[in-house]
């Protein structure tokens, strides 16, 4: 049955989350000064019960309520500060890793441990430069009895500067390529976890960005994610759905952009009106919110399609290609809509007293975070192509390979 | 409530029969249909039929006819139907899937067409009896209603018709032109919009039924297209036409307010997300047929390397379809629900015919010569020519985002 109505108790949420993203978005550049946000924004967020694992089952230690609530509430806190719902306190991305890659008991424990407003987890699967003798991860997971111990670099994580704990994935078969590569849980506190200095970034400032090293680090079997039958497929799920995620804070990005450029175009005049009454103005503002309404529908209809997959009523086939439509769609129309609201402010618009060129700097980092649009267009054609879901193709690899290639 | 998307299981059934026929029996005929100019009236005759005895409620399926949902004529929606209210859903579905086999051919179906609205919003009772009871059996022969708002001088500006009527006795007397109008000169009767005075602007529209035979009505020229060739496009001539004053549609009174020229623009809400589903159908058609053709020629022949451009265009044709069908079913849903929905009807039919444009020019280049001239391609040829008018007809792109830009910006009345 088709319907775009949420449920009662998802208004609800959306409407308090809401009210905490206007908070936010006054104070917007506070935070970006401060890099981060406050104790008392973490703290009221997590009671509303954000950051921690909205949409992970309960049996796996999540609320259980859902991918499409987790979009909803994701895109409400993001049109108040895109960076927000990165700096939240709570397992965050880890919670949706453990979830897809471990048993309900490793989830459970882990993001149970994890959940409160000061805590955070993390999840490192990028690294700075692609592996140039063979193909996979540079990370090496080795095998000493029982246990395994994880040597090399990764780049880009976001939160390692406050995250208690990480999901590591690294090379287990050498020999196998992108088919031979595992993950791990890692304490952050570890013997041999060495986290870098936090890197200056284009936007989404209220989230740190650091490089970790894995100098030798001790794991027992009981915290490598096996990722069920196959980890690939336990793997691209988790990007996907976390792309999604990521989207919908684009999408919420969007609409901020657009509201916050149609009022400043209906106030600025020039020529003897409003510049908003000029069609070359309108038209752009018309188009962004074309772009948004179908880049919304579509990351509400895949984010549905993972629910019903996850009750058995969807093909995991469609799951995806809505999901990989969705991410690009929605990513896109964010680069869109922060550049136009950059240019329709003018001048104005490149000053930092006014809120567009942030939104403008986030939506290209947003753009760059879990699952890019041109990674999201290869994983689509590979689906509708009937080509094998090779995990070199489909996962976000530092040598992405093209569908032809 | 709760968001989804999945359709039920007799929106299912409904779709998969439809698209199998649109496959097997419409397309392979399309061609040929182009080519002649028109569909044979023992088809559309048989079609008819079938459509609804296997919908039950064909109405409700906007098999009909375009603008087939607002038409008294049609068979109710069944029960279900109505509790559930989708009916402007069930026919999004369904125009996208016929529009997959041929979109000329909903143009041509029997039934009031885009006259159904007006007559259905604006007659009086007894006006809507006597012109949609044709319709009611047409085993002697098919019947078409039509819509003739276009002029030479007026398209996009509605309010600036010069089409005049004046009142003479029991009769109104119109003078003027018509152009382009959709099966105009097969028409029982044309919905005609005239101004008593083209000073008045809006206030000064009146709509009428102009029936086939009235004296001073005649047809001109039958336009040579581009594309949907088979669908007929009529020029109408009217010179001192008398029209019975029982054929001002809603009666005298009606006019004392603004309605005349809202009764012309109410037929859009409802049919500009119809119009938006049949681009994505002939769109969908053609990406469909490039994405086939390159999983034949590439991936499962050659492999040829470094064809990374043409798997990004066709995800990004893909998700353009797959975004403006959602953005579709919304206006339709907001449709079903009686919410007002002018702005999400123009933003899809704004993105449908859009990304169904973008959708035959890629797969045109996606499918290289073979596109344009091999014999076996004759069909992505077609749906190229016949694309581009879904962004002209019934309000270009341009239209759309004037109507999107008032509702984002209230305070605009105008550029
Ligand atoms: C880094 C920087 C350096 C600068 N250096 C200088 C300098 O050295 N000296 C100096 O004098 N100025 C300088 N400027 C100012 C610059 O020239 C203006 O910002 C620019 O001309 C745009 O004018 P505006 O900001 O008033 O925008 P507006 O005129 O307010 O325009 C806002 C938006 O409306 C659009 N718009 C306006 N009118 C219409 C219309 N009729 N139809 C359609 N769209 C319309 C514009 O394209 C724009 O998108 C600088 C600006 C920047 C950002
Ligand atoms: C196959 C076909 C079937 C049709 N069937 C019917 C029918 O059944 N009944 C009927 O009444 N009509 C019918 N039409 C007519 C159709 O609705 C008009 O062609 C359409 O509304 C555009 O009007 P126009 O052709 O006069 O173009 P114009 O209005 O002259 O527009 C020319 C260009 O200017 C742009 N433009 C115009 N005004 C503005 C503005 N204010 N701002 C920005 N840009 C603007 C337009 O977008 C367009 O690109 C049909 C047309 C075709 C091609």
């Amino acid at each position: 049955m088709i319907d775009f109505e949420p449920t009662e108790e998802q208004t609800l949420m959306v409407t308090a989350v809401s009210q905490l993203a206007e908070k936010l978005r006054g104070a917007i550049r506070r935070t970006e000064e401060e890099r981060g946000l406050s104790e008392e924004t973490r703290k009221t967020a997590f009671e509303m019960g954000l950051g921690g694992a909205v949409s992970v089952p309960e049996s796996h230690g999540g609320a259980g309520l859902g991918l499409v609530t987790a979009v909803l509430l994701d895109e409400a806190l993001a049109a108040g500060d895109p960076a927000a719902p990165f700096a939240l306190g709570g397992p965050g991305a880890f919670a949706s890793a453990i979830a897809e890659l471990g048993t309900a008991e490793q989830a459970s424990a882990w993001i149970t441990r994890l959940s409160a407003h000061d805590r955070c987890g993390a999840v490192a699967w990028s690294e700075a430069r692609p592996n140039r003798t063979r193909p996979g991860l540079s990370a090496l997971a080795t095998k000493d009895g029982d246990a395994w111990v994880l040597r090399g670099e990764k780049a880009f994580v976001l939160n390692a500067d406050r995250a208690d704990a990480f999901v590591v994935f690294a090379q287990v078969d050498e020999a196998k390529g992108w088919s031979g590569v595992g993950a791990f849980v890692v304490d952050a506190k570890a013997d041999g976890v060495r986290v870098g200095a936090r890197k200056s970034t284009l936007g989404l400032d209220a989230v740190g960005a650091c490089d970790v090293t894995l100098e030798g680090v001790r794991i027992t079997n009981d915290d490598r994610l096996l990722g069920g039958d196959e980890f690939t497929k336990a793997a691209l799920r988790f990007f996907v759905k976390e792309g999604l995620k990521v989207a919908s804070r684009a999408v919420g990005l969007s609409q901020s952009a657009v509201d916050i450029a149609l009022e400043y175009v209906s106030n600025r005049r020039a020529f003897g009106k409003p510049i908003g009454h000029f069609q070359a103005v309108a038209f752009t503002l018309a188009d962004r919110a074309i772009d948004i309404d179908g880049a919304r529908g579509l990351l509400r209809r895949a984010a549905s399609l993972w629910d019903a997959f996850a009750a058995g009523t969807a093909q995991e086939r469609d799951a995806l290609l809505t999901s990989a439509y969705a991410i690009a769609a929605s990513l896109e129309g964010a680069m869109r809509a922060g550049d136009d609201a950059v240019q329709l402010h003018g001048g104005a618009g490149f000053m930092r007293d006014y809120p567009v060129e942030k939104l403008m700097r986030d939506a290209k980092q947003l753009a760059l975070c879990v699952m890019t649009k041109e990674q999201a267009d290869q994983l689509a054609a590979a689906i509708e192509l009937d080509m094998p879901l090779d995990p070199a193709l489909v996962l976000p690899t530092p040598d992405l390979q093209a569908v032809f290639t | 409530m709760t968001i989804e998307f999945s359709l039920t299981k007799r929106q299912e059934e409904l779709r998969g029969m439809i698209r199998s026929f649109a496959k097997n029996v419409i397309r392979p005929q399309s061609l040929a249909w182009d080519r002649a100019h028109g569909i044979p009236e023992d088809f559309l005759m048989r079609f008819t039929q079938m459509a609804a005895a296997a919908g039950g409620s064909a109405g409700a399926w906007g098999i009909q006819g375009l603008g087939a949902s607002a038409d008294e004529s049609a068979p109710k929606p069944d029960a279900a139907d109505k509790k559930k209210k989708s009916a402007m859903v069930n026919t999004v579905i369904a125009a996208e899937e016929l529009a997959t086999g041929d979109p000329a051919l909903l143009l041509c179906l029997p039934g009031p067409g885009l006259g159904g609205p007006p007559v259905r919003g604006s007659g009086t009772p007894e006006q809507k009896e006597r012109f949609f009871s044709i319709f009611r059996d047409m085993s002697a022969g098919l019947k078409w209603g039509a819509y003739a708002l276009t002029e030479p001088g007026a398209g996009s500006d509605v309010a600036g018709i010069r089409t005049s009527c004046r009142k003479d006795g029991k009769a109104w007397v119109l003078d003027g032109r018509k152009c382009f109008i959709t099966n105009g000169a097969r028409a029982s009767w044309n919905v005609v919009f005239a101004t008593i005075d083209p000073a008045l602007g809006r206030a000064g529209h009146r709509a009428f039924v102009v029936e086939k035979g009235t004296p001073g009505f005649s047809v001109g020229k039958i336009e040579d297209k581009m594309g949907l060739r088979a669908s007929e496009t009529a020029e109408l001539v009217f010179d001192e036409c008398r029209v019975p004053e029982e054929n001002l549609l809603g009666g005298e009174e009606r006019y004392q307010t603004k309605e005349g020229f809202m009764t012309a623009m109410k037929t859009f809400d409802n049919t500009r997300p119809l119009v938006a589903a049949m681009a994505i159908g002939i769109g969908r058609a053609a990406y469909e047929y490039a994405r086939d053709f390159v999983k034949e020629n590439y991936v499962l022949s050659r492999p040829i390397p470094r064809y990374a451009a043409i798997a990004e265009r066709l995800a990004r044709v893909g998700r353009e379809l797959a975004a403006a069908r959602i953005t579709t079913w919304r206006a339709a849903w907001l449709a079903d629900q009686e919410v007002a929905n002018a702005k999400e009807a123009s933003m899809a039919k704004a993105a449908g015919g859009q990304a169904a444009i973008r959708a035959c020019f890629e797969a045109i280049e996606i499918c290289g010569a073979h596109g344009t001239i091999a014999e076996e391609h004759q069909l992505l040829e077609k749906w190229f020519r016949d694309i581009k008018v879904y962004d002209i007809f019934e309000g270009t792109g341009q239209i759309q985002r004037i109507v999107i830009s008032k509702r984002l910006m209230p305070d605009l009345k105008s550029f």
